[in-house]
């Protein structure tokens, strides 16, 4: 290993991009676009460096990850001694992750370049947040334990609270930011619960190392290490906006699109979906918590998707589909997971999770950042007011085209393949838990209504007659600083997904002792996935879902009112509109049960604790009042006092001490 | 040869004597007078005590309190002085500006 040895540098980059936009001043950068250039060279450096670090992690492929650990705390105490390591852990799944996040992370850094460059000074803040931001992620990624992971893992949280957060003299930018922050703080809280039970369990080892190759070693049986993934995962059920914690992301809409794309692509969600995967070897060990897992990524995938389905907003929408597409790679892992803790031998789930994983950073990043050409050539998010773009912005059109086809899960394209492969390990749980009939079914219909959606917000965007005369006559193509990162996205939109017929199954193990991996040739998988019936239905599904979107928003042959005319169409569309009321729901946890308990709180601490203290302060000034009274200010009662004293205590030594 | 305890007595008296007048006495000089009876007593017990066991300690004592207190009267007096300068009056039923 030679590059693995410098990958610690890798996060310290953008660290260093955010110091230096962040603490020197506005006048330094005045012509220079807010330190752009510095935040894109720091990142454009570490994307050398991921890539050359990744390559050989994944080259030379001994199964065994590369580790490098310093101690950090180290607390002597006999049986309670523990060390703490900050390090770097290096295996094929880090690779993976260090080359998604650092290749999308530069694309969007350059891509600001033009999206943000109206910003003025503000733009300073911007960049060196989200170089930040990405250092974090970085570091998140090459974390070694747990516990370093978990300092990332809130960092990245900060960052996001930044971040969406940028227009804050929007109320409800400002507002998004503090609910991202919020309903993510949940998750932490559980993910904190399980590194508890971990310490605990582990005997305060957190080290991946150790804990993947000693995972019989835990103490307190497997209910309590259930209970201990269980949380982990609700850590991940924060970060990756699964149901039931789900509403912060499409509030995070709020930052600006390029924010949008790093969070929904990179960061950020994606570091729920990798402490998952990251954590396999442990979580297959509590089959419960897998089922679990797979429940809500199904749930969630289907549930996300119909909110989308008639939102106008065109970010919404995409965001939307991004918790949909999360809840496929928790679906997919959690179904691996289940069937390998019920036989230990290799399936899918698991480089399924990981491939849709990678292929959903490439074709979203796409989605989300020609969706910010098309806002930035109309300046409005409303899709009623587009239509007809595609004669203005013929780039962006296409590229867009590209993304939707992907994640449609049109063949050849690369949503294709990972999506193929989530549904096919949904449908090998089958064997061994009926409940995956029901996830399957949802994942198959998920399929359905991505493809509608994403033709839907397609036609409504691109064809058709211009519904805004006036924003259409200003539309213009973005500048070649946006397109080019967007032509690039869409190579990857395009061909990430062929990675599956070189050998992402067999390079993309979990590191298991029973998970052999499955050598096939490209040939070999070519025909089993294009043999498989399972393949047709999810091609089918997605056909469907375009034709219809084909037909309501280009041919307007089925009136798109038609559905909310009537009242149970109306009231339907009003309740996805109103994301099933979690808003409002929320909204009145947070006004009744949270404020009444926070008055619950106030009132015994004003009353009750400071009422005790003030009470005795107050008992103590009155006694000291009446007191004084004793100092009537007359010397001579004083000398009274003391002659009358000492006669008593002369007295005194007379009759009790014995003195004569 | 007077025997001690007539001393004693007389040095009893005295005592009693000046702790009344500093008690009962409204007059600054006179209690400052009373408080000088009162050292005086003390005094005549030393000299007393001194010629009874036929040891000069005590007589050495009684002087060295004189001294003293001639010192502190003239202290004594210079308060009263600054007193009346300041308040017109040398009554301790006014002058009670330690209280609470």
């Amino acid at each position: 290993m030679t590059f693995a040895e410098y990958a610690w540098l890798i996060p310290i980059f953008p660290l260093i991009a955010f110091v230096v936009v962040g603490f020197l001043g506005n006048r330094l950068f005045k012509n220079w676009e807010g330190g752009a250039p510095i935040a894109i060279g720091m990142t454009a450096i570490s994307l050398v460096l991921s890539l050359a670090v990744a390559f050989e992690a994944l080259t030379t492929g001994t199964g065994t990850p590369f580790i490098q650990s310093l101690e950090w705390i180290v607390v002597q105490g006999g049986e309670f001694a523990f060390t703490f390591n900050m390090g770097i852990y290096i295996d094929n799944l880090t690779a993976l992750m260090l080359i998604v996040v650092s290749f999308v992370a530069t694309l969007v850094v350059i891509y600001s370049l033009g999206y943000m460059h109206e910003e003025g000074e503000k733009k300073r803040r911007y960049y060196a947040v989200i170089s930040l931001f990405i250092s974090v992620m970085l570091g998140l990624v090459l974390a070694s334990n747990f516990l370093q992971m978990f300092i990332f893992w809130e960092l990245v949280g900060l960052c996001s609270y930044l971040l969406i957060g940028f227009w804050n003299t929007r109320p409800s930018a400002a507002s998004a930011a503090k609910k991202a922050f919020l309903v993510t703080r949940i998750g932490d809280i559980m993910f904190m619960i399980g590194l508890f039970v971990l310490f605990v369990g582990f005997q305060g080892n957190l080290d991946f190392a150790y804990i993947f190759d000693n995972v019989d070693a835990f103490v307190g049986g497997n209910e309590l290490l259930t209970f201990g993934t269980l949380m982990l995962f609700g850590g991940a059920v924060g970060k990756s906006a699964q149901f039931p914690l789900h509403d912060w992301l499409p509030d995070a809409m709020e930052g600006p699109t390029t924010v949008s794309a790093l969070i929904h692509a990179a960061t950020m969600v994606k570091a729920g979906v990798y402490l998952v995967a990251r954590s396999y070897p442990v979580m297959v060990e509590t089959p419960d918590t897998m089922l679990v897992i797979a429940f809500i990524g199904g749930f969630t995938a289907i549930f996300a998707a119909t909110m989308a389905l008639n939102n106008t907003n065109i970010k919404r929408v995409l965001a939307y589909s991004t918790i949909s597409q999360l809840g496929y790679m928790f679906l997919a892992l959690g179904a691996g997971g289940y069937i390998f803790a019920q036989q230990p031998e290799f399936n899918v789930g698991y480089a399924a999770g990981t491939f849709h994983l990678m292929n959903h950073a490439f074709f979203k990043a796409l989605l989300f950042l020609s969706a910010g050409a098309v806002i930035h050539a109309v300046h409005t998010e409303d899709m009623r007011l587009m239509g007809g773009l595609s004669k203005k912005l013929k780039i962006t059109s296409l590229v867009m085209l590209i993304g939707c086809l992907s994640i449609a899960g049109i063949p050849p394209f690369s949503g294709f393949w990972s999506k193929d492969l989530v549904l096919e390990a949904a449908f090998a749980g089958i064997e061994y838990n009926s409940l995956f009939i029901l996830l399957y079914a949802f994942g198959l219909i998920t399929a359905f209504m991505t493809a509608f959606y994403m033709f839907r917000l397609w036609f409504l965007t691109f064809s058709g007659e211009p519904r805004d005369k006036h924003a259409y006559e200003h539309a213009h193509e973005a500048p070649a600083v946006m397109w080019v990162p967007l032509a690039l996205l869409a190579i990857l939109a395009f061909g990430s997904g062929f990675a599956f017929l070189f050998g992402f199954e067999s390079t993309l193990v979990p590191g298991l002792m029973d998970f052999h991996p499955h050598e096939a040739g490209p040939i070999d998988l070519l025909t089993a996935v294009f043999t498989n019936v399972l393949t047709y239905a999810s091609i089918a599904a997605a056909v469907l879902g375009i034709g219809l979107a084909y037909m309501m928003y280009k041919k307007r042959a089925i009136d798109p009112a038609r559905f909310t005319s009537g009242s149970v169409g109306k009231t339907l569309s009003n309740v996805l509109l109103a994301r099933y009321g979690f808003t409002k729901g929320y909204d009145w946890i947070g006004l009744k049960v949270v404020y009444g308990t926070a008055k619950v709180v106030d009132f015994i601490d004003r009353r009750l604790i400071d009422g005790l203290i003030n009470g005795i302060s107050a008992g103590l000034i009155r006694s000291g009042n009446f007191l004084r009274r004793a100092q009537t200010g007359f010397v001579q009662s004083y000398a009274a006092v003391i002659v009358v004293g000492v006669s008593l205590i002369v007295i005194l030594l007379f009759l009790v001490g014995g003195v004569i | 040869m007077i025997p001690i305890e007539y001393f004693l007595a007389l040095s009893g008296i005295l005592f009693v004597i000046g702790a009344l007048g500093v008690l009962t006495k409204r007059n600054a000089i006179v209690v400052l007078m009373s408080v000088e009876l009162m050292l005086n007593a003390a005094n005549i017990n030393f000299v007393a005590f001194s010629s009874y066991y036929g040891n000069l300690n005590g007589a050495v004592f009684a002087l060295i309190a004189i001294a003293i207190a001639a010192a502190e009267v003239a202290v004594g007096l210079a308060i009263i002085m600054n007193l009346y300068k300041t308040r017109d009056t040398i009554s301790l039923d006014e002058i009670n500006l330690l209280r609470w």
